[in-house]
């Protein structure tokens, strides 16, 4: 699924997924964050809280971003979880009732909303015909949605990219190994985990086009084709890239 | 609500139907108790299932979705206020899937100007949709199915049609220890929509009863049968409620039902497209609607082997609340671990339970 970040059907409710101390790029990250709310939800994004840390933060955590074992770092990988796990992290619930009871209770209603608990992220979904088809449709938009907004903290010194960062990769790559397969598109479900490797490199060098793209391997025209290939992708690199004082990708 | 064409329809109405369909339309709706199924195509299989053995250009379909589009917009305020009806946004969606299932997808990639393959007349596709937003004629029966869970059942005028909070009674079926292989019942089945989700997880010596009193009901679960090829493993019987299952009295796994549940002085009250179109028989529930949920709830101890599993569907919260109570303590001897589960809209939908 081709996920746009101005459909309908995405709302953020709140900022409570940063759980570990946040870097020097968190600033503007919130402000970029702030602005996408603030498209989708005018009405309340005034009042969201700048950032605030899930009240489960343990203080021991200030030392656990790096550490892979950690529960805070864990769960920073909300999309490495199967469809069960993440859905035991989401409170699900439809617009209205239904069932053909008395009049408060009688609409029909298949539309499903998934609120994840550790984030506050909301997808929902109404496109589809049936209830199970909407709630695997608000599934998939909740992993693209983590992707986008729940940055890991990397260390730029002896970097490495992750393989699911290189499979999104074109063939051209210097640092892409042949062992990698062929390239994953926006299509394919996989792609949310390589996009979301790839956002946490951009953003822990502040939106550096060029400089990312060296360490992928790729000239800066070929990685600004990649970015572009997905709107919300696009979208994404493009706030953090305002933010900072950088043009747009186009 | 005057509805008129856009443009002049090429191929008019036969004047006897146009009669029967002014007559119809001229009609107050509250006053027809059972609907007459609309124009002639009822004894047809569902849109989606048709040959596309139409045609029309692309711009003709684009104007009927502008017009239908516009028919939507206007209504639905109107008909979510009246009584619970669709509003503009689901109207339209509903649109969305009528052109989905009336054309072949593969068409869809073709290039501009082409012409689309349809699987009715474009004029029918006008008519269907002025049964839907002026005689409230629900979207399902108009494409004749709805999709459930990860199916598309066929429904039509005479069966109810399966509700998406129904679909999680298939999960709460899935959850109970070596259901795979037991003997299941599911009590009024309608379309056969819990039997056929049912049906497809079984394994070798799972089966599933489905019965209904409907002869209607019975004609569709047998096509919903067919179509999920489980014809091995979902006997369909016709009979009242236990009836048709003295034979396996006492040797079930589990009985399941979404039982008639609406007290009968809320039917009036109902949306159109419920109160007027689907059948009383699977809505009304008796005075306070719990007549028949009663008569489960009894015959529940015998028809279930010892451990078995019954998950029932109510009207939500009080209904739930007197199952609750009379499983546990009047019938307290024969039942244990009853449980009240919400659906997705926060309801207390069902009660579920296990035989002692």
């Amino acid at each position: 699924m081709n996920f746009r970040g101005h459909c309908y059907g995405l709302v953020l409710r709140s900022f409570r997924y940063l759980p570990f101390p946040l870097p020097l790029w968190s600033q503007s990250m919130a402000r970029a964050l702030l602005r996408w709310a603030s498209f989708t939800s005018l009405e309340t994004s005034s009042r969201l809280p700048f950032i605030q840390l899930p009240r489960t933060l343990n203080p021991r955590a200030t030392s656990l971003a790096f550490s892979s074992s950690s529960a805070a770092a864990a769960s920073s990988n909300y999309i490495h979880l199967s469809d069960e796990q993440l859905m035991a992290q989401c409170d699900m619930d439809t617009f209205k009732s239904s069932g053909p009871g008395g009049q408060h209770r009688n609409k029909r209603e298949s539309a499903v909303r998934l609120s994840h608990r550790p984030t506050g992220i909301v997808a929902q979904a109404v496109e589809e015909r049936s209830q199970h088809k909407n709630r695997a449709m608000a599934l998939t938009r909740l992993r693209i949605l983590l992707a986008l907004k729940v940055r890991k903290a990397i260390d730029l010194d002896g970097y490495t990219p992750p393989s699911e960062l290189l499979q999104i990769l074109p063939a051209k790559s210097t640092i892409r190994g042949k062992d990698v397969g062929p390239q994953i598109g926006p299509n394919n479900p996989k792609f949310a985990l390589g996009m979301q490797a790839l956002l946490d490199l951009i953003f822990a060098v502040e939106g550096s086009v060029s400089e990312t793209a060296k360490m992928l391997g790729l000239s800066t025209g070929a990685l600004s084709r990649l970015i572009l290939s997905d709107d919300s992708l696009r979208v994404t690199v493009n706030e953090l890239r305002t933010s900072k004082g950088m043009r747009p990708l186009r | 609500m005057t509805l008129r064409f856009p443009f002049p329809v090429r191929s008019p109405l036969r004047p006897d139907l146009a009669s029967s369909l002014h007559r119809r339309l001229s009609i107050p709706s509250r006053s027809s108790s059972s609907p007459t199924p609309l124009l002639s195509s009822d004894h047809r299989p569902p849109l989606f299932l048709r040959p596309p053995a139409f045609a029309a250009s692309r711009t003709d379909l684009h104007d009927f979705r502008r017009w239908a589009e516009s028919l939507a917009l206007a209504a639905g305020p109107r008909l979510s206020a009246s009584d619970g009806g669709p509003d503009a946004a689901l109207l339209r969606r509903e649109l969305a899937w009528l052109v989905e299932d009336a054309t072949v997808a593969a068409a869809s990639e073709s290039g501009v100007g082409e012409e689309l393959r349809l699987r009715v007349e474009l004029e029918e596709l006008y008519r269907l949709w002025r049964a839907r937003i002026e005689e409230r004629r629900p979207f399902q029966y108009i494409v004749g199915c709805e999709h459930w869970r990860d199916l598309v059942l066929v429904v039509k005028e005479g069966v109810l049609i399966p509700r998406p909070e129904t679909e999680m009674v298939v999960d709460l079926v899935a959850e109970v220890e070596g259901f795979e292989k037991g003997l299941w019942a599911d009590l009024g089945t309608g379309s056969g929509a819990i039997a056929v989700g049912i049906g497809r997880m079984l394994q070798e010596g799972g089966r599933v009863f489905a019965t209904d009193l409907s002869p209607v009901a019975l004609e569709v679960a047998r096509l919903n049968v067919e179509r999920y090829e489980l014809k091995d493993k979902i006997e369909l019987r016709r009979g009242s409620w236990f009836e048709p299952l003295r034979d396996v009295e006492g040797k079930l796994m589990g009985l399941l039902s979404n039982p008639p549940y609406i007290p009968s002085s809320h039917i009036p009250g109902l949306q159109a497209e419920v109160g007027q179109h689907e059948p009383k028989l699977a809505l009304d529930g008796g005075e306070d609607g719990m007549d028949h949920l009663l008569h489960l709830c009894e015959g529940s101890a015998s028809a279930l082997k010892s451990g078995g599993f019954f998950a029932f569907e109510t009207n939500g919260d009080e209904q739930s609340e007197f199952i609750v109570d009379l499983m546990s303590m009047k019938l307290g001897n024969f039942f244990h671990n009853i449980k009240m589960i919400s659906d997705f809209a926060g309801i207390q939908r069902f009660v579920t339970g296990f035989r002692r």
